[in-house]
């Protein structure tokens, strides 16, 4: 695992996440398409550590710091557990599972915001949809790149650990 | 080396890294913001570039005659011409009230901090910018924010170089409006806001004005306009949903009120 070129990853994705598709309502969110593609593409323990590091600079241009680490954390590991026994390689599989992946984690993320004191909007599950299925569809299209720049030969399921 | 025989179960991993994660959630915010501001400054110059991009990538219309001004340049224009009237009036009742006293004008005791966005984020789950002003230029939290010559949200959190600030229609944002009363205006997100439980209808293009506040807004100025006007649950009392007077997704620049700035 090149953990520079992971840093270099998802620092880039963060800044577009904030820069670029700030002010639009239905987007994709790059952070939760590299949490699938860690979830995917490593071994089982280096994705629960990038689950992790992803929701983590998630928060950093949040609302609030801690929801999105958690609920990143959770469903990115929970994935890659997943993928040791069904392999998510085709590209069906990945849509269905970013689009899970984008509805579950936001679902929690959301709640943990209410938990903390965060005042929600009403309407919810409209905007999480939008973005989970923005996600999905774009979502295999960055996998090839990313693949290339981690430099990630034979994508598929690795061996156990 | 014996420090490369030292294995971590995929357990122990997950368990550490949640409780990283339950500290952080447990954290005060006035701790955790510090990272999210120290991640806009080092990175303010990419995420301006980025905004940038996306600001232009935006369709203007061509302006058709030289006579004319600028979709903004109207929006901005009128919002003044809201405030200075609203301030003649107030200055107006205040003359007859109190005709034997001197009255400051509302704006002699109030300084503006001009910044720039480094970060908008508007969409149905919150709205929120991110500015290049702090502390060190005498920000402080609950401030008003101005654009285009009207309110358009608060200080929430300030760090030392840079601020948050919470737009009114974010779903964490109560504002008090002058609609008749003093009313509650609250944020819904998309980029909304709502008074609910009014006696009156209200009419649409109804221009909404902040109340003021002491200490922090010593005139009521314009928020928002009326957009939308329907009954509640309740057949005889009225919902209203009102929208920003300026376009928070291109704004630039924005001002801060400070009121009795420290010599």
């Amino acid at each position: 695992m090149h953990w520079f070129r992971f840093a270099v990853l998802v620092l880039l994705a963060t800044v577009l996440q904030a820069s670029f598709f700030a002010d639009v309502n239905s987007k994709p969110d790059l952070l939760l398409i590299l949490l699938v593609f860690f979830a995917v593409y490593c071994d089982t323990s280096d994705a629960i550590i990038c689950s992790f590091v992803i929701g983590f600079a998630a928060d950093l241009i949040g609302h609030t710091m801690g929801p999105q680490m958690i609920s990143y954390g959770i469903f990115g590991s929970a994935l890659a557990y997943l993928h040791r026994v069904i392999t998510i390689r085709k590209i069906p599989y990945q849509i269905i599972a970013i689009f899970i992946t984008a509805l579950l984690a936001g679902s929690l993320a959301c709640l943990l915001n209410f938990l903390k004191g965060e005042p929600s909007p009403s309407k919810i599950l409209a905007p999480l949809f939008g973005i989970a299925l923005y996600s999905s569809i774009v979502g295999p299209f960055l996998f090839l790149p990313s693949a290339w720049w981690m430099r990630i030969r034979k994508p598929g399921r690795f061996g156990r650990r | 080396m014996a420090w490369k025989h030292i294995t971590v179960s995929r357990r122990m991993l997950f368990i550490w890294c949640m409780l990283a994660g339950f500290i952080v959630l447990l954290s005060p915010q006035n701790l955790t913001s510090k990272f999210q501001f120290a991640f806009t400054y080092v990175f303010r110059w990419p995420l301006s570039i980025g905004r940038n991009i996306s600001l232009s990538a935006a369709t203007r219309q061509p302006l058709r005659d030289k006579d004319m001004v600028s979709r903004d340049e109207y929006e901005r224009l009128l919002n003044h011409l809201a405030n200075i009237t609203q301030q003649r009036d107030d200055a107006q009742r205040t003359i007859q009230k109190l005709s034997k006293m001197r009255n400051t004008p509302a704006w002699e005791r109030t300084s503006f901090v001009l910044a720039n966005a480094i970060t908008v984020s508007v969409d149905n789950l919150r709205g929120e910018l991110i500015i290049n002003r702090g502390k060190e230029d005498g920000l402080e939290k609950n401030q008003f924010v101005l654009a285009d010559n009207s309110i358009i949200g608060t200080i929430s959190d300030v760090g030392t170089r840079s601020a948050r600030v919470r737009l009114f229609t974010d779903p964490a944002s109560i504002t008090k409006v002058r609609i008749g009363n003093n009313k509650l205006m609250k944020g819904c997100g998309n980029n909304q806001a709502k008074v609910e439980m009014l006696k009156e209808k209200v009419k649409i293009g109804t221009k909404i004005m902040a109340s003021k506040i002491p200490g922090f807004l010593d005139t009521p100025m314009i928020i928002g306009k009326v957009v939308r006007c329907e009954h509640n649950d309740q057949p005889l009392v009225w919902d209203i949903t009102v929208e920003p007077v300026c376009n928070i997704q291109n704004i630039e620049s924005i001002h801060v009120i400070v009121m009795n700035p420290s010599e």
